[in-house]
């Protein structure tokens, strides 16, 4: 695999550097080679495999309030009915069809971690690269991410939300933003420190381009295998602080019905009707390791 | 020594930041909390009344400097309806300490072990001296068509990536409150081994041990999942030490090589890694509390939540602040020591 760290990025007395090992786990290991070019073409199939069952899942959730056979908010029979022919996995808690529930409840959350993880790529993208054209952001950085490692996420959206009830939607992403960046914008400043060393982006830097220009025209078109797998592993974690927002009923703004929504409420049925929270947690579920397994899988095709 | 001093000083200068952020966040983002104790149709007058009382008329640099000096002290003040914080915590700390400490535990135990296995399959095994990075950085020719000794070594190397691999990334990538929905169908529901609701006893804590089984898997397994990755990784790097190189040369069982020359040297990173895990933890069991019926912090925080009082939320985040800038500082102290002398 492409080794991402650039000695002279961390500081000598800079803190572990985890996130140096992160770029590494989010990457492929570089794991057995005998053989591997063999089964190229094998792997590139699989590869494809990995990111289908997400791709299926968006896609019903993006199509599904017009596909959805019964109206999200009317009821259709007793509450957690058992599966039949008119609703094929059974109704919820107040009778309603937990198909059609699911289908509506899927593209507000996903959408919203879309959202966070192009921001959060983009803005890495553009900090990681100035960083290593510019140490002193790096350095920065670095601080950043220490800070950031001291607050858990998921108490930071806590807090925010709850000292901010009317921020929603925006509030969960600017504090999604505040979090993810540094870790992110850190693997994006290793991986932009050798394409900075390079000669091009000497000659350029040496013939007086502009900070814009090294920064867009010569790093960032260079770091396109990066930016992927970040943007994958972004969206994976904005599912999870996403759904996890939600769970937790902060004022998010995503709507009544959402799939983490829908666990919660029906988690008290469980019995009567498994399918009213088992779809939504692996409709969830399947987004995020598919979209997870992907990363790995094409970093693997790109560590040759 | 000097180089930890200056870390362990920056440490509490990103604490007493993280403090000061929280009081910002909380005392100005727009929404008040008297008006959230008091309802929206409070009459000015009552609100400005609730204000003196929780002490929000003072000037900003005096209120702050009451809250953090209470916070360093041990005073958390008390929440928007009147109870002493100190008191809440004392009540509902120590059933989250247990749970988190033993999910923590597991992850440790679990990540370590799998870790180290996943990594010595993969650089560490008889006849290869060097880790795979060298392989694929072409410094070792890859030999293709060896003895069939290595190709056996191989092969149980790649089953054991091929089930490590995509189980880890599975593991990392779902959120506890499905894995918890999961746990609950398949073991409690389906299979009726274990408990889904926690029962308390007159302590607080829950009251047999069988309770505690699935939600410290919930808040364990995302964690083993990252953290099994991150051992692997620090180790295969410390593998490509030279001096590890010598040691296999010298023909020292992989094991004697794996703990005595090269864990110490990822030991840091892994350490730190566990220190991000303290704070995953504890958001997680935010989670794993509500839905197991937990009797911990995090129904205090739901709760909080649905009252809008912002000290409680305050109060907890200063606190596992606090502890994780122990945990990191004891990761400094770890990284210092394995590289005394060579600093």
């Amino acid at each position: 695999m492409k080794r991402l760290r650039i000695r002279g990025m961390l500081p000598a007395d800079g803190a572990p550097g985890v996130d140096t090992v992160a770029a590494e786990v989010d990457g492929a290991p570089g794991d057995v080679v005998d053989g591997q070019r063999r089964n190229r073409r094998r792997v590139h199939r699989l590869r494809v495999l990995t990111v289908l069952p997400a791709v299926v899942v968006t896609l019903l959730a993006v199509l599904g309030p017009a596909l959805a056979p019964h109206a999200a908010e009317t009821p259709i029979g007793i509450p957690f009915g058992d599966a039949g022919t008119d609703a094929w996995f059974g109704t919820d808690r107040l009778g309603r069809d937990v198909l059609s529930q699911l289908l509506y409840g899927g593209w507000g959350l996903l959408l919203l971690a879309a959202v966070i993880a192009l921001a959060v790529t983009a803005l890495s993208c553009v900090l990681g690269a100035v960083a290593a054209l510019r140490p002193r952001i790096g350095t920065l950085i670095e601080r950043a991410t220490d800070f950031a490692m001291l607050l858990p996420a998921v108490l930071g959206i806590l807090l925010v939300l709850t000292s901010w009830p009317d921020a929603g939607a925006y509030g969960l992403l600017v504090v999604a933003l505040l979090f993810g960046t540094p870790y992110c914008a850190r693997v994006f400043a290793a991986a932009a420190a050798g394409v900075a060393a390079s000669g091009y982006v000497e000659a350029a830097q040496a013939s007086g381009e502009t900070l814009p220009h090294l920064v867009f025209r010569e790093v960032i078109p260079n770091l396109r295998e990066v930016i992927t797998a970040q943007l994958g592993l972004r969206f994976v974690a904005a599912v999870y602080l996403v759904s996890t927002a939600s769970f937790l009923q902060l004022p998010t703004t995503l709507g009544a019905s959402n799939w983490a929504v829908m666990v919660r409420e029906n988690s008290s049925g469980m019995l009567l009707n498994p399918w009213a929270v088992l779809a939504p947690s692996l409709a969830i579920a399947v987004v995020a390791v598919s979209v997870n397994l992907a990363v790995t899988a094409f970093g693997r095709g790109e560590s040759r | 020594m000097i180089p930890f001093a200056r870390l362990l000083v920056r440490r509490i200068a990103l604490l007493i930041a993280l403090l000061a952020t929280v009081f910002v966040v909380v005392d100005l983002l727009p929404g008040s909390t008297a008006r959230a104790v008091l309802g929206r149709d409070a009459t000015p007058e009552r609100v400005a009344a609730k204000e003196r009382e929780l002490g929000l008329d003072r000037p900003l640099p005096e209120r702050f400097w009451s809250w953090i000096s209470g916070v360093l002290t041990g005073d958390f003040g008390s929440t928007a309806r009147g109870r002493s914080i100190n008191e809440l915590l004392a009540d509902k700390f120590p059933p989250t300490l247990l749970l988190g400490g033993l999910a923590l535990v597991v992850t440790v135990v679990v990540s370590l072990v799998l870790g180290a296995w996943w990594a010595a399959r993969q650089s560490l095994a008889p006849g290869v001296g060097v880790g795979p990075g060298a392989v694929t950085a072409g410094v070792v020719p890859a030999r293709r068509g060896a003895d069939t000794l290595r190709r056996s070594t191989a092969v149980i190397r790649q089953s054991t990536v091929r089930i490590l691999q995509p189980a880890t990334t599975v593991a990392a990538a779902i959120p506890e409150f499905v894995v918890a929905t999961l746990l609950i169908l398949v073991f409690a529901l389906a299979a009726g081994w274990l408990p889904a609701v926690t029962i308390t006893d007159r302590s607080g804590f829950p009251a047999s041990p069988d309770m505690l089984i699935l939600p410290v898997l919930a808040l364990a397994i995302p964690q083993i999942g990252w953290n099994t990755r991150v051992v692997r990784a620090a180790l295969v790097d410390a593998a490509q030490a030279p001096h590890v190189e010598s040691t296999v040369l010298d023909g020292i069982s992989a094991r004697t090589v794996l703990v005595r020359h090269v864990l110490p040297f990822a030991l840091p990173t892994i350490v730190a890694s566990f220190a991000t895990t303290v704070g995953m933890v504890l958001g997680g069991s935010l989670v794993v509390e509500t839905i197991f019926n937990y009797p911990g912090l995090g129904a205090v925080l739901a709760g909080s939540v649905a009252d809008r009082d912002v000290s409680v939320v305050a109060s907890v985040v200063a606190l596992s602040g606090a502890v994780i800038m122990c945990v990191l500082a004891v990761a400094d102290g770890i990284r210092a020591w394995s590289l005394r002398g060579h600093g």
